[in-house]
């Protein structure tokens, strides 16, 4: 039973993954998967680093800005184009589950792609506006 | 699952957790739009101690917080069980999982609110 490493598993879920015919919405189904475990692993940093406020305002100013360094504020650009996709392709779940979304879920598909798109790019604009 | 029938008619469905997922997203896509214009809009206001407490000391933005770490936790919580839950796991480890989640979202959530309300 060799093949129950969990690099196997994995390899194994990847193959799975990548045998399956591609049709629309499929890498939105995956891209929502990996973006929201993402971004809970965010939540849980974010809760910890805010907990600085409890140690004053110079202990939480020098933190703030330590994370407006560049490297960082890229990091919050790719922590927002994660919230982007998964804000707007969950809205799009939420059309096909509780709306009658099934009916049109396509083109607010390649909706989501454009607007997520040009929503991340003025992200990028918002967040290093300022760097 | 041993009986595939377990569920079915039963309140412990899932189908409130479903349903409320959705509803959470929702909410939390509007909650995002007013945190990103606040902290990236105008950096200062989200990123000195000064503009934090000003908001921490007004009983409205406490809920707003409250509600904000409530809904993100339990959705991205539910969200990986959701995830987790696809693929065929050994009960044992099914159970191991679920108690993980719990306990982070329980731990976490003290640890958020905690710092809300110690202002």
């Amino acid at each position: 039973m060799s093949n129950h490493t969990s690099a196997a598993v994995f390899s194994r879920w990847l193959g799975i993954m990548f045998a399956y015919k591609k049709h629309a919405g499929s890498w939105a189904y995956i891209l929502h998967r990996l973006t929201g475990i993402g971004l809970t692993v965010y939540i849980l940093v974010h809760i910890i680093l805010l907990t600085t406020l409890l140690k004053g305002d110079r202990a939480f100013n020098e933190e703030m800005a330590f994370f407006r360094t560049s490297v960082f504020l890229f990091f919050e650009w790719l922590l927002g184009s994660l919230v982007m996709f998964h804000a707007l392709n969950g809205l799009r779940i939420a059309l096909i589950d509780l709306g009658n979304g099934a009916r049109y879920h396509k083109p607010v598909l390649v909706f989501v792609y454009v607007l997520g798109i040009i929503m991340i790019a003025g992200m990028g604009f918002l967040i290093f506006q300022h760097a | 699952m041993a009986n595939k029938y377990l569920f079915i008619g039963s309140k412990n469905s899932g189908a409130s957790k479903w349903f409320m997922q959705r509803i959470t997203g929702i909410v939390l896509v509007v909650l995002l739009i007013g945190h990103y214009i606040l902290m990236h809009a105008t950096p200062d206001s989200g990123h000195t101690y000064q503009a934090v407490m000003e908001r921490l000391h007004s009983p409205v933005w406490k809920i707003i917080d409250l509600t904000f770490v409530t809904l993100g936790l339990w959705h991205g919580l539910n969200g990986t069980w959701n995830v987790i839950r696809d693929y065929e796991i050994k009960p044992a480890w099914n159970m191991t999982i679920y108690t993980v989640l719990v306990v982070t979202g329980v731990a976490f959530w003290f640890l958020g609110i905690n710092t809300i309300l110690s202002f």
